[in-house]
C-alpha cells in the first residue's frame, strides 16, 4: 500500500506541528469544560431570598401578630417611621420593595366577615412582591375558613390553628432521577471535541492533501499502474487512521481527567458518539482537502466551516440561546447532531431501547454526513482527474 | 513500434495545441521531440500518457491502445516530468522507493532497484537528504531516478535539463544514453537543439502542435538548402564587397553586422576556399574565420522562418 505508507510518512513528519495543536486544543477543551461545569453548578444551586418589606401596623391584635410571624418566613422587616416621604424614599432607593399597612379596625371587621382591604404599596413589576401577596392571602384565607367553620373561635385559638396548619409540609415525589454520575465535564468536553477534533483533522488532512495534490506529483502517480480507486482507498484509509489516532488521544485524555465517571454507560455512549463524529470529521477533512487548493484556502475554509458550524450547533453557546433560524441552518451540519446526541446522552438515566433510540438516530445522521463527505470527495477527485 | 500516434488533435477552446500530430517511435531509439516553448511537446506527452483527454486521434503503446486504465502498459513506462515532482517530506531514498513501489511490490527487488537508481544518478552521498537540501542539479537527478528506478522499457523525459548547470546536464545526457544502451526506448523532449542533436537517433521538429519535419539529424539537415555557414571577423567590409560576395558560386545570403560577416552557402564544394580567395584578392583585413555546418536551428529557421528560441 504505497499511498497509505506515504501518507503515514508525511503525517509522521508533521507530528510535532500537529502535536502542538492537539495539546493546545486539549488544554482549551479542558479549561472550557471545567468553566462550563462550574457555571452549570451555580445555575443549579437554589437559595431562598427574603424580601425587604415595611410593616406598618395601626392596631395590635393576636391575628395581626400571627400574620407578621407568618410573613417573617418570606420577608425581612425593615423598621421605618410612618412618614409618607420616608416610605417613598425607601421604595425608590429599593431599601424595601413592599409596604404593608394594617388599618385600624381591620381585625374586628375581618372576624365579622366584613370587607376591609389591607393597604399595600410596591415597586412596579416587582416579582418578589408577589410572594408577599401569596403569603398574606394564604394566611388570611385560611383564617377565614376557620372563622367560618368554627363560630366563636378566639383570636388566640385561631392563631394557634393557623400556625399549626401553615407549618405543615407535603412531601412530593417526582418520578425523575438524576444521573448517577456527574456527567457535566464529559458532556462539555465531548461537545468541545467537535471543534478541536474537526480542526485537527482538517489541519492534518490539509498538510497531506497539499503534498499529495501537487499537480506534478499527481501526474507522476497518474502515469503509474496504481489505479485511482486503489489510490483513493489507501488515501481514505490513511485519513481514517489519522482520525482514529487523534480521536483516541483526546478520548483517553478525557477518561484520565474524568476518571471517576469513565466507567458509566453514559461515557460509553459519549465515546461511541465521538468515534462516529471522528469518522465524519475525517470525511469532512477529505472533502475540504479535495475541494480546496493551497494552504491559505484550506485554513480559511477550516475557520469558516469549523467555527461557523460549532457556533451554530451549540458547541460554544448552548442551543437554548440560539434562534430557530440558526438551529435550522445548524441542522445541516454534523456538529449539530453530534452535540444533540451528546446532550441526550448526558441526560440518560435509563438505557432501554426507547431512551437510546433518539441518541442512535442522531449518531446515524452524523455517520451519514461522513459517508456523504467521502462520496462527494471521490466524485470531485474523479472529475478533476484530467484538469 | 513502441509508440504509434495518429492524427492527434487537442484543443483548448480556440487554441489548437495539437494539430493532427502523427509519429511513431521505434524500439530502442532515442526519439527527440524538438520545438520552442509552447509548441505542444508537453501536451503531446500528456496525451500519450492519458493524463489529458484529447479531441481526436489514436495512440498505441506496445501495440495496444493507450487508455487511463491501461495499467499493463503503464507498468512499462517511466516518466520524468518537466518540473521536479518529488515529496519534500521524504528523503532521497524514500522518494525513489515510493515511486518505485508504485510499480514493484516485491520489497527485496525494490531495494535492489532503488540502490541501482541511486547509483545510476550518482546520489549515493545524498541518500538521507531531503529535497529542500539539494541543489537544482541534484534535484533533477533525483527526479530522473524516481522515473527510471523500476527499469521501464519506455522512458519519457520531458525537458529534464531545464535550469540545470552544464556539469549536471552532461551527466544527465550521458545517463540517458546509458539507459538507451541498456535497452530502453526513450522519448526526449527539449527546446535545446544541441541536446537533441547530441543524444537523439531520430528527431521530430514540432511547432504550433504540428510536426514540421521528422528524421535523423542528417536527414533533417539534408532537407534544407543551407550547406555551410562561414563567419569572418572583419571591420573592413564595404557595401560593394557584399554585392560581389553574393555573386560567388553557391552563396545564398551575405550579412554584415557588428564587424561579423556571415555568409550562408548552399551545398557545394569549395565554398570556404572561394570566400578566402575573395578576401585575399580584395585585400580585406580579417581576424578569425570559421565555417559551420547547419544546425537544427537552421533547419527550424528555414522551415518556419523563425528561430527555435524565439
Amino acid at each position: 500500500m504505497p499511498v497509505y505508507k506515504l501518507c503515514m510518512k508525511i503525517t509522521k513528519k508533521n507530528i510535532p506541528h500537529l502535536l502542538i495543536y492537539i495539546i493546545v486544543f486539549l488544554i482549551v477543551s479542558s479549561i472550557m469544560a471545567v468553566t462550563a461545569q462550574k457555571s452549570h453548578k451555580e445555575q443549579e444551586t437554589f437559595s431562598r431570598v427574603k424580601t425587604n418589606i415595611a410593616f406598618i401596623n395601626e392596631e395590635e391584635s393576636p391575628l395581626i401578630e400571627g400574620l407578621k410571624d407568618e410573613l417573617g418566613k418570606a420577608a425581612n422587616f425593615v423598621e421605618l417611621p410612618d412618614e409618607t416621604e420616608t416610605l417613598q424614599d425607601a421604595l425608590f432607593f429599593r431599601r424595601i420593595v413592599y409596604i404593608l399597612r394594617i388599618p385600624e379596625g381591620f381585625t374586628q371587621r375581618f372576624i365579622n366577615g366584613d370587607y376591609m382591604p389591607l393597604e399595600k404599596t410596591t415597586i412596579p413589576d416587582s416579582y418578589s412582591s408577589a410572594y408577599i401577596d401569596l403569603a398574606i392571602n394564604k394566611y388570611l384565607n385560611t383564617a377565614r375558613l376557620y372563622i367560618q367553620q368554627m363560630g366563636g373561635i378566639t383570636q388566640e385559638e385561631l392563631v394557634s390553628y393557623l400556625k399549626e396548619n401553615l407549618s405543615k409540609e407535603t412531601n412530593v415525589e417526582i418520578p425523575y432521577s438524576e444521573p448517577e454520575a456527574d456527567l457535566n465535564y464529559s458532556n462539555y468536553f465531548f461537545n468541545y471535541l467537535a471543534y478541536s477534533l474537526l480542526s485537527i483533522l482538517i489541519l492534518g488532512m490539509s498538510a497531506l492533501m497539499i503534498s499529495y495534490n501537487d499537480r506534478d506529483l499527481k501526474r507522476r502517480v497518474g502515469c503509474s499502474p496504481l489505479s485511482d480507486t486503489a489510490a483513493n482507498l489507501q488515501f481514505i484509509l490513511a485519513n481514517l487512521t489519522f482520525a482514529m489516532v487523534s480521536w483516541l488521544i483526546m478520548v483517553v485524555f478525557c477518561l484520565i481527567i474524568d476518571a471517576k465517571n469513565s466507567l458509566t454507560l453514559n461515557t460509553f455512549y459519549f465515546i461511541i458518539s465521538s468515534f462516529i463524529f471522528a469518522f465524519c470529521g475525517s470525511g469532512m477533512g477529505f472533502f475540504i482537502g479535495s475541494v480546496a487548493k493551497g494552504n491559505e484556502t484550506i485554513s480559511a475554509i477550516t475557520n469558516v466551516v469549523v467555527l461557523g458550524s460549532c457556533f451554530l450547533s451549540g458547541v460554544f453557546v448552548p442551543v437554548e440561546f440560539l434562534g430557530s433560524t440558526a438551529l435550522k441552518i445548524a441542522s445541516f451540519t454534523p456538529s449539530y447532531w453530534y452535540v444533540k446526541a451528546n446532550n441526550r446522552i448526558a441526560q440518560l438515566t435509563h438505557f432501554d431501547a426507547a431512551y437510546i433510540k433518539p441518541v442512535l438516530s442522531d449518531m446515524a445522521i452524523v455517520f451519514c454526513f461522513g459517508i456523504a463527505f467521502f462520496a462527494l470527495s471521490l466524485v470531485i477527485r474523479k472529475n478533476r482527474r484530467y484538469s | 513500434m513502441v509508440i504509434k500516434v495518429k492524427n492527434l488533435v487537442k484543443r483548448y477552446s480556440e487554441l489548437i495545441a495539437l494539430d493532427h500530430l502523427s509519429f511513431s517511435v521505434r524500439k530502442g531509439e532515442i526519439f527527440g521531440l524538438l520545438g520552442p516553448n509552447g509548441s505542444g511537446k508537453t501536451t503531446a506527452i500528456n496525451c500519450i500518457l492519458s493524463l489529458l483527454k484529447y479531441d481526436k486521434g489514436e495512440i498505441e503503446i506496445f501495440d495496444k491502445p493507450m487508455t487511463p486504465e491501461a495499467y499493463d502498459i503503464k507498468r512499462n513506462i517511466g516518466i520524468v516530468m518537466q518540473n521536479v515532482a518529488v515529496y519534500n517530506e521524504l528523503s532521497v531514498y524514500e522518494n525513489i522507493d515510493y515511486f518505485c513501489g508504485l510499480y514493484v511490490k516485491d520489497k527485496n527487488l525494490r531495494k535492489k532497484l532503488v540502490d541501482e537508481a541511486i547509483e545510476f544518478v550518482d546520489l549515493n552521498d545524498y541518500r538521507k537528504f531531503y529535497p529542500n537540501k539539494l541543489s537544482g542539479g541534484l534535484l533533477r537527478r533525483l527526479n530522473i531516478a524516481c522515473g527510471i528506478a523500476h527499469k521501464p522499457e519506455l522512458i519519457i523525459l520531458d525537458e529534464p535539463t531545464v535550469a540545470v548547470d552544464p556539469q549536471s546536464r552532461n551527466k544527465i545526457l550521458e545517463g540517458i544514453k546509458e539507459l538507451n544502451k541498456k535497452g530502453a526506448t526513450i522519448i526526449y523532449t527539449s527546446h535545446y537543439m544541441e541536446e537533441v542533436e547530441q543524444i537523439c537517433s531520430r528527431i521530430m521538429i514540432i511547432d504550433k502542435g504540428r510536426a514540421i519535419a521528422t528524421g535523423t539529424k542528417e536527414e533533417l539537415k539534408a532537407m534544407i538548402t543551407l550547406g555551410e555557414k562561414i563567419t569572418v571577423e572583419s571591420y573592413d567590409i564595404s557595401e560593394e564587397h557584399l554585392i560581389r560576395l553574393k555573386n560567388l558560386p553557391n552563396i545564398v545570403s551575405v550579412e554584415y553586422k557588428e564587424q561579423l560577416l556571415e555568409i550562408k552557402s548552399s551545398k557545394g564544394k569549395n565554398n570556404l576556399e572561394n570566400v578566402l580567395e575573395f578576401i585575399k584578392r580584395e585585400n580585406i583585413q580579417f581576424g578569425k574565420i570559421y565555417s559551420e555546418l547547419p544546425t537544427l536551428n537552421d533547419v527550424f529557421l528555414e522551415i518556419t522562418g523563425k528561430e527555435l528560441r524565439d
